[in-house]
């Protein structure tokens, strides 16, 4: 990181420290949101953008995330921050059984595999009734703290939560795994005869991310204290992730968090005026990004903000 | 003595056998051919060498040690290169970046080791920091033999060496190969050129339809009948 770059975010984190004290209830939730997204979009990064491997379904960890903290706090009375580490830990689990088989699958038919995981851990834990509530969902206890307090809290857990995930995600960009992963991207086979193990990196590429988005998931559902199948399983996030990433750039440290902020922000200031196309704008964004930024803002205006740019890849990827 | 060697190797997609029972060697200091027509499964055999397609049944050995179906780390360092067809360069990274990939095993004294390269190959050392997907097909090729000698091989695999390539550049690449050659380091050849290949190559194995159908003194294959007739076009 040049030392520009690391005042700048110094800065910002340091504005996000000091913000609860500034602003109201609400922009304090608004932003709570906007972590968990740029903590999910940072962590699915490592697999999306860095290996090139398009999991879709990463919300299956996030969902399993949110539910093991539900039931090791409601049935085993754990506390909340206790139950965190489990809950990385399940989603490392969880990739490393699954991206043995399914790693070995490529693009779409990847993508479609991780979407069927997403399907599959809903319909789980949607019959698992005695243990997760199944439809009827999982009410977590209520910390004993004024409104004023829990939101601070959150918003302070999920700050933490999305700093693990950008710097886990740095510290993969600059190690032997990054350069692993990056040459896997590009090209798995000629990865392979440079002695790199693709299908060892590939899975632990998957763990650390899952670890991520599991993370995030527990965090989640203390944060929301109640949650059932199908607001933790939501295909809408994982859509929302990939908008994130796309826009932000796929395989930059930053991408994704500027991404989500992007994102999150307008959406809350613009599209709550029109909930009935929030999802018809999101797709037409993704479109326009892939259109005009197919590498993401961070990459196509590190030079500066230009027009000419944003045609010329028009016409580029017109041919 | 045989440093690569290649016993009674099966291997295929699927149902589909692709190599029968080829038995061949490489041995220490040679320059050795592999003809074929389109289809003869030369690939195959180089992407089982290396570790990309499994075997079914047979031996490969490096060095004296079976490295038959070992993990894609083993076979690298048992001192086996490979310059892919097409290149297969990363071609996000830059020309530095690629050959930095190819000392991924064994990273000690990288350092020298690329300087090495760049002196083989100083229009590499021009364009290094140039991203290896900017290159001509010449560089690229180039860029794809410094890669593959990072690793600093006992034997190097070259499939389809100068596919797509202009004459002057093969001839440039193919005294390089010459002079890896002096060094020790034991070469394994796939080129359409027959008449080329045979004239740097010592000894020569052709095959057909899966399997090695005539193999011998380069030299004395370029007289063969068989051979003139079928990939030289004289009768």
């Amino acid at each position: 990181m040049k030392a520009g770059k690391g005042i700048l975010f110094a800065v910002f984190v340091l504005t996000l420290i000091a913000l609860p004290s500034l602003v109201s209830g609400y922009w304090l939730r608004v932003l709570t949101q906007t972590f968990l997204f740029a903590s999910i979009a940072t962590g699915s990064n490592i697999i999306i953008g860095y290996t090139g491997y398009p999991a879709f379904g990463n919300i299956a960890f996030f969902g399993v995330g949110a539910y093991v903290t539900g039931v090791l706090s409601t049935k085993y009375g754990m506390s909340f921050i206790s139950t965190l580490p489990f809950c990385a830990l399940s989603g490392i689990v969880l990739a490393i059984l699954l991206g043995i088989p399914i790693l070995r699958l490529k693009g779409h038919y990847f993508a479609i595999a991780t979407v069927g995981v997403m399907e599959t851990f809903r319909e789980l834990i949607d019959n698992m009734t005695e243990l997760t509530g199944g439809g009827m969902g999982l009410t977590l206890p209520i910390m004993k703290l004024g409104p004023e307090s829990i939101y601070k809290y959150f918003y302070y857990a999920m700050l933490l939560c999305m700093l693990f995930a950008l710097l886990l995600s740095y510290i993969v960009s600059k190690i032997k795994l990054g350069y692993a992963l990056r040459a896997i991207k590009v090209d798995e086979d000629a990865a392979s005869v440079m002695g790199i193990n693709t299908p060892l990196y590939k899975t632990i590429a998957w763990a650390l991310s899952a670890s991520v988005v599991g993370l995030s998931g527990g965090i989640y559902a203390y944060w929301i204290s109640y949650i059932d199948p199908n607001t933790v399983f939501v295909g809408a996030y994982s859509v929302k992730m990939f908008a994130m990433i796309l826009l932000g750039g796929a395989g930059t440290v930053f991408g994704p968090l500027i991404g989500a902020f992007v994102l999150e922000l307008i959406s809350e200031v613009v599209w709550s005026k029109f909930i009935a196309i929030h999802g018809m704008v999101l797709g037409l964004l993704i479109i326009l990004i892939i259109l005009f930024i197919p590498k993401g803002l961070f990459e196509t205006f590190k030079g500066g903000f230009s027009f000419k740019k944003l045609l010329s890849n028009l016409k580029e990827n017109s041919l | 003595m045989a440093l690569l060697e290649i016993k009674g190797l099966n291997t295929g997609y699927g149902d589909l056998r692709i190599l029968r029972d080829i038995s061949m060697e490489v041995n220490e200091g040679e320059i050795v051919a592999l003809l074929g027509s389109n289809g003869a499964g030369k690939s195959t055999l180089m992407r089982t060498i290396v570790g990309l397609q499994r075997t079914w049944s047979g031996e490969v050995g490096m060095g004296g040690k079976s490295i038959t179906n070992a993990s894609s780390g083993t076979i690298v360092k048992s001192g086996i290169s490979i310059v892919p067809e097409g290149r297969r360069l990363f071609a996000g990274m830059t020309v530095a970046e690629n050959l930095e990939m190819g000392a991924y095993c064994n990273r000690k004294d990288i350092k020298h080791r690329i300087d090495k390269i760049f002196q083989d190959f100083p229009r590499l050392y021009e364009r290094r920091n140039h991203l290896a997907g900017d290159l001509s097909g010449g560089e690229q090729q180039m860029c794809a033999v410094g890669r593959a000698l990072m690793n600093e091989p006992r034997v190097l695999l070259i499939d389809e060496f100068s596919l797509g390539l202009a004459p002057t550049v093969v001839d440039a690449l193919t005294e390089v190969v010459y002079e890896i050659n002096r060094r020790g380091v034991s070469i394994l050849i796939v080129e359409q050129d027959v008449q080329m290949v045979l004239e740097i190559s010592s000894r020569a194995y052709v095959m057909e339809v899966g399997a090695i159908t005539l193999s011998g003194d380069s030299k004395e294959l370029l007289g063969n009948s068989k051979i003139k007739e079928a990939y030289l076009g004289l009768e």
